[in-house]
């Protein structure tokens, strides 16, 4: 029989909770060691659809070891409330930030024009905006051009107004996007009423049972 | 849930004599415009500290808040409570990846503030340190704790930062299925037959005093506050959100016949709750190790980690790129 002495010396904690004692944890030790340095997961940032038709708008960042995992989780993460329609994912990496200004300088006021054209074929860019600080980016529209810094560029012809503070710009090849096949993937939640607030009315309970406190 | 009582660190002599008094100003005149700070903006090192150190407790607070209404999914009474206890505890964990990701825009990665968790260096919020020893204690926790984490977190989503107010308007959504789930299984055993009435009244005994504490120690005894509100890091003060919970929920306690076990609990002309100050000397006892489930919760979050590490490891052998910090 193989043994492990260091795990079997150590008197394993008792808990209220049974599935904790089944797994007869050791006892917390604070001397554990440090994580190692960024041994978590390349970062993806989650774009989210509410509706059809509805311009898809920025969610927040999934950690993932690659972007078929990132949609799975940014699907858990982002869309398993309320509706939703679509899921664009792109990596941290692919995406080029605009400086930020502020609502008393519109960005596209700011931004100057690359100093040299792009090199190679024109290609698609998906344009995302910040309208307002503490907002979320949504998607304005798409630029074509021949690298990132032109695509700002197109952008701000193509859509200087209304102002904004903030752009994202993505090469459309690197979004990870849900198509027309992925939307029933969103279809099976509407009979799971026990998760909104909605379905919880108390007031008749409460209400019952004043009447009969009160006769 | 479950942002609240939030510890601050005490700002270090000079430091903010050090900083750049220029950009110091402009910081202070966004703020004061009521414009967000960005992650890529210029600002003053105690504020990048005091933020991380706060939403990495509201981040930890949510995966370890996870535990005590987790331990109740297996034994929750009736296939639907059990759905809608999972559904809660699965978006806690959701809150807390919301939260790590924010504070990592501020530059502190997932694996140090994770190691900080598990070394007892960060800490969270001090009612998980005490057990739900009933099904009434775990709906106690769904109800109560929950609106007193809404009434925090409606308040700092109005702060200062981008990506925390952004999680926050995200997580207040969810936390109104908490609250209404919380409040509908409280009044069903309220409401209930004697026995159910008995096991509700006594959790809510015993979770009284840890929800008095779950706001922090009171005004008179909370140091740093100044600047924090001024920049709108911190959005209220503790006594003034302890003060809008016992206004919004203690009517709602009384109307279904419970008690609340203090003697001095009462509102006055001016409407301004009267109560009796927790023990605070607990309070402080227990955020430094000492609770009834310190141990178990830091045990269980450690062999998570530990026991997780090859699934890690697995897939990180497969990955395509390195961690970049989070955009927003």
């Amino acid at each position: 029989m193989i043994s492990t002495p260091s795990l079997l010396n150590q008197m394993a904690l008792t808990s209220l909770d049974p599935r904790i004692n089944r797994l007869q944890l050791p006892d917390y030790d604070p001397n554990t060691p440090p994580k190692p340095a960024l041994d978590q997961f390349e970062t993806f940032e989650v774009f989210h659809q509410k509706k059809e038709k509805a311009p898809f708008t920025y969610v927040g960042p999934v950690h993932a070891p690659n972007e078929e995992v990132a949609f799975l989780f940014a699907k858990e993460q982002y869309s398993r409330r309320s509706t939703c329609t679509g899921i664009w994912v792109a990596r941290t990496r692919h995406i080029l930030v605009s400086l930020y200004t502020d609502e008393l300088t519109p960005v596209y006021e700011v931004l100057e024009k690359p100093r040299q054209p792009g090199q190679g074929p024109e290609e698609a860019f998906e344009i995302f905006e910040l309208k307002k600080r503490g907002k979320a980016h949504t998607h304005a529209g798409t630029v074509r051009a021949a690298s990132p810094e032109e695509a700002l560029w197109r952008a701000k012809e193509a859509f200087a107004k209304p102002a904004c503070v903030n752009i994202w710009v993505v090469r459309a090849q690197d979004l990870l996007r849900t198509g027309e096949e992925d939307k029933d993937l969103w279809r099976s939640t509407a009979e799971k009423k026990y998760r909104e607030a909605a379905d919880y009315r108390v007031m008749d309970k409460i209400n019952t049972f004043k009447a009969g406190t009160q006769s | 849930m479950y942002g609240g009582g939030n510890i601050f660190e005490a700002p270090r002599p000079d430091e903010l004599a050090a900083e750049d008094p220029v950009r110091l100003a402009e910081f202070e005149a966004r703020i004061e415009r009521g414009e967000k700070i960005e992650p890529n903006d210029w600002m003053p090192a105690l504020y990048r500290r005091q933020l991380i150190r706060m939403i990495e407790q509201h981040a930890h607070s949510e995966i370890i808040g996870a535990l005590p209404e987790g331990t109740w999914i297996t034994r929750a009474p009736g296939f639907r409570r059990k759905l809608a206890q999972m559904a809660k505890v699965q978006d806690e964990v959701g809150h807390g990846q919301l939260l790590y990701s924010a504070a990592e825009t501020l530059g502190k990665t997932r694996e140090q503030m994770l190691t900080d968790l598990i070394t007892g260096k960060s800490k969270y919020s001090n009612v998980f340190n005490y057990p739900a020893p009933t099904w009434a204690d775990s709906n106690i926790i769904s109800w109560l704790i929950d609106a007193g984490a809404i009434v925090n977190q409606l308040a700092n989503a109005k702060g200062s930062y981008g990506p925390y107010c952004r999680a926050l308007e995200r997580i207040c959504v969810e936390e109104s299925f908490h609250l209404k789930y919380g409040h509908d299984a409280v009044v069903h055993l309220a409401t209930g037959s004697p026995r159910q009435r008995q096991m509700v009244q006594e959790a809510l005994n015993r979770w009284w005093p840890p929800i008095m504490m779950f706001f922090g120690p009171p005004d008179k005894l909370s140091v740093h506050t100044e600047i924090l509100m001024k920049w709108k890091v911190k959005m209220a003060t503790n006594d003034d959100m302890r003060q809008q919970f016992l206004d919004m929920y203690v009517p709602k306690i009384w109307e279904l016949g419970l008690t609340l076990p203090d003697p001095n609990l009462r509102k006055n002309d001016d409407g301004v709750w009267e109560y009796t100050e927790p023990d605070w000397a607990e309070f402080k006892r227990v955020i430094n190790g000492d609770g009834p489930c310190n141990a178990e919760r830091l045990a269980v979050r450690q062999a998570a980690e530990e026991q997780g590490a090859w699934v890690r490891e697995a897939l990180q052998s497969r990955s395509q790129g390195t961690y970049v910090k989070p955009l927003a």
